[in-house]
């Protein structure tokens, strides 16, 4: 009796639900028309290119309009891994091998030693180029984080320090708010933009976001090979 | 102006990704710079409460664009008022907590301090956004912070409650996405205030559908039935400062949540109605189970769950009376319901299973501790003259005025219940023979003074409830004033 009544309940959101998001599509135009909405979108696509002079919109309002909200994910992403080390505490205490224990064969172990620095170049370019071209400190970090991946699994013995990764991963976080509270001080409000911004489509251009973009790429790389090293690494941080 | 509300954010972060270098450097250091952090807080949230309660609400913009093209944080009495309970009891869980862990090595004692600190900013970042979707930022923020406090290097069934919140919170996460999106597809803006004074042109079935989520994710953080299968577990096997720091501190974030989206964000006529329900609902359920558990925390946490009722029930009265009610039971509960946690952690704190029967004859063992706990029982039931008989009594009245007689009644019935389980432990604690020959556990020096610090304040608001209602009337005032909360935030310059 409880399970149909709850199962009815459920039916009844996920049909309005499913209703209300089949009508509004992907992409399409507000339904309300009315000479009051003036949709934010329109602003952020005329500001990026005008003001802030930044080729990719993404970008420039995952790292400037909303750049609050990005340091948030930031955090969001640097308390998982916190988190993570916390609950994968007792294992680690009583195994102190790595899971995978079978050597890989050499094809793969020479070629993703030949992989490796492509991969981190990759992703270096990926965040460097954030304002410039698809991509960012987000993919960017995640495209590093699949070099060390590759490199832990070719070799059993492959360590990263775990000391090094903390420091790399608090430094950048320290820039990103750093960055945030410099705008605080020079423009007057938090994670304003402060220098100038040259030219559409430099290389150095758009003020803080490449930097921003920067620590933000460096950060995601340090906690992502953190969380593999941790699951898969499980002597993790005792000697760390 | 000494500071701006930023900072609540701003500080706290820099400090989360500065500890684990100084750490490196200072072992102590990762205790103590959490509690200097929301040391400085609550002076700043002090000092801006009484900045605000002056010369009106602050609306900061972040990243130098105004409302509704940026995020904006809000701080005006209702916000503040929340924001200053929330880092006080911080402060106070931090100097519980403070020497926890400490015969454990440094990684234990950096990541529970700095989850700990996290729990708060995320909770006050909650009550002082301005944008829909940055509070589903902070709620994540909250949310990890909670799963990972929950399952703190302890046993298996803390895991296993851990998973279950997050699960749960995943969920809430997910609807809160859907919802705002719904929004955000209809009116093009997410700034809290901008979508309020637009709210009239959107579908009614849109805005249904979408205040329905909203309140089944909120509604799953705020602890309300029947979506609250996560609390009672997560607060019975999360460590003792834990339980304390959610039932003080997360509940109100997302309870301010779910109020912010009822009377300011949507104006639809049945969602007071569906307030008292649901309040109603949680209210009943959780009184009558709690009286049934064998576990101390357990009863502690359906007791958390039965007054978070009785919040929604006094803000869905929707009259300015009920909303100081409300806000009065939040303040006493964030006070009350720690100084229960602390106290009864002590008093169960050598025994294995926790019941409610090694409580019988601490009394004699751990006066001191026991008088507190009897202190917040008596409190919390709404005996006079502590703090929970004046907040009791204005619910009341305001019932009262909008005549709702059926629900007075039916709440006068829920609290002799309240008043049967409270007095049963006080009944054992005090005149029951010691069965068990577990030993007292000795409170630390900083738990003494924790729980002085929240019985004075029981007692203070106790018998000078005139004290801390200035401050309610004006939050209450904040809340009610929709139109001005939008003009304030649509019309922010950068200072």
């Amino acid at each position: 009796m409880k399970k149909i009544l709850v199962l009815l309940l459920l039916a009844v959101v996920g049909f309005y639900t499913a209703e209300t998001f089949f009508d509004i599509g992907f992409g399409k135009a507000p339904f309300v028309k009315s000479s009051e909405i003036k949709p934010v979108k329109d602003v952020y696509l005329h500001q990026t290119v005008q003001e802030l002079k930044v080729a990719n919109a993404v970008t420039s309002i995952v790292v400037n309009f909303r750049g609050f909200d990005t340091l948030g994910e930031v955090t969001v992403l640097f308390l998982s891994v916190t988190a993570l080390g916390s609950i994968l505490y007792k294992k680690r205490h009583h195994v102190g091998e790595r899971s995978v224990l079978f050597s890989a064969s050499s094809i793969v172990t020479s070629g993703s030693k030949l992989l490796f620095p492509a991969i981190v170049l990759l992703g270096a370019y990926v965040f460097i180029h954030g304002h410039l071209s698809p991509g960012g400190g987000f993919q960017g970090g995640v495209i590093i984080a699949t070099g060390f991946l590759l490199m832990l699994l070719a070799y059993e013995n492959y360590s990263v320090s775990h000391k090094g990764l903390a420091i790399v991963e608090s430094l950048a976080g320290i820039t990103f708010a750093g960055v945030g509270l410099l705008g605080f001080m020079n423009g007057g409000t938090f994670l304003q933009n402060f220098l100038a911004t040259g030219t559409l489509n430099d290389l150095f251009s758009g003020g803080i976001i490449p930097i921003i973009y920067i620590a933000v790429g460096f950060k995601v790389a340090a906690e992502l090979t953190g969380v593999i090293y941790t699951v898969l690494n499980e002597k993790g941080e005792q000697h760390g | 102006m000494v500071g701006t509300p930023v900072l609540f954010i701003a500080i706290p972060l820099l400090a989360a990704f500065l500890i684990p270098l100084t750490g490196m450097v200072w072992k102590e250091s990762v205790r103590i710079i959490p509690g200097l952090i929301l040391a400085y807080l609550l002076v700043l949230a002090i000092n801006l409460l009484s900045y605000v309660t002056v010369n009106g609400p602050i609306v900061e913009v972040i990243a130098g664009w105004a409302p509704p093209i940026g995020i904006n944080l809000v701080f005006n009495a209702f916000s503040g008022f929340l924001v200053t309970i929330m880092v006080f009891m911080g402060l106070l869980v931090w100097l519980y907590s403070y020497r926890f862990k400490s015969n454990v090595e440094y990684e234990a004692a950096r990541k529970y301090f700095l989850l700990l600190m996290m729990l708060v900013t995320g909770s006050v970042g909650i009550v002082l956004t301005g944008d829909i979707f940055n509070m589903f930022v902070f709620i994540e923020i909250t949310g990890i912070s909670g799963y990972a406090l929950t399952a703190f290097y302890t046993g298996r069934d803390s895991a296993e409650a851990s998973f279950k919140y997050l699960i749960m919170g995943s969920i809430a996460s997910v609807f809160l996405l859907l919802a705002i999106m719904i929004i955000y597809s209809q009116l093009g803006t997410l700034n809290m205030a901008d979508v309020a004074s637009k709210m009239h042109l959107m579908d009614p079935k849109y805005k249904a559908v979408s205040f329905i989520l909203f309140v089944i994710a909120l509604g799953i953080e705020a602890e309300v039935f029947p979506l609250n299968g996560w609390a009672p577990d997560a607060y019975a096997e999360a460590p003792g400062p834990v339980g304390a720091a959610f039932s003080g501190i997360v509940v109100k974030a997302a309870v301010y949540a779910l109020i912010r989206y009822t009377y300011t964000i949507f104006d639809l006529s049945g969602a007071f109605d569906l307030l008292i329900i649901v309040g109603l609902m949680t209210l009943v359920i959780a009184e009558v189970a709690a009286i049934r558990q064998e576990k101390l925390k357990r009863m502690l946490a359906y007791s958390s769950i039965g007054q978070m009722g009785l919040v929604f029930v006094s803000f869905g009265i929707g009259t300015k009376e009920g909303v100081f009610a409300a806000l009065f039971i939040m303040l006493n509960h964030a006070i009350i319901k720690p100084l229960l946690f602390f106290s009864g952690s002590y008093l169960v704190y050598h025994s294995k299973k926790k019941t409610i029967s090694d409580v019988d004859g601490m009394g004699k063992l751990a006066p001191f501790t026991s008088l507190l706990f009897a202190l917040g029982a008596f409190s919390i039931v709404g005996l006079p003259p502590f703090a929970g008989f004046w907040s009791k009594l204005s619910f009341l009245m305001a019932a009262a005025d909008s005549n709702m007689l059926l629900i007075i009644g039916l709440i006068l019935t829920v609290s002799v219940v309240e008043l049967v389980y409270y007095m049963r432990v006080v009944n054992r604690i005090f005149f029951f023979k010691r069965a068990s020959h577990l030993l007292a556990r000795r409170p630390t020096f900083n738990a003494y003074i924790v729980m002085s610090v929240l019985a004075v304040l029981i007692l203070v608001i106790g018998f000078y409830p005139d004290s801390v209602s200035t401050y309610l009337h004006n939050a209450a005032n904040s809340l009610f004033d929709k139109s001005q909360y939008i003009h304030s935030v649509l019309t922010a310059t950068i200072q």
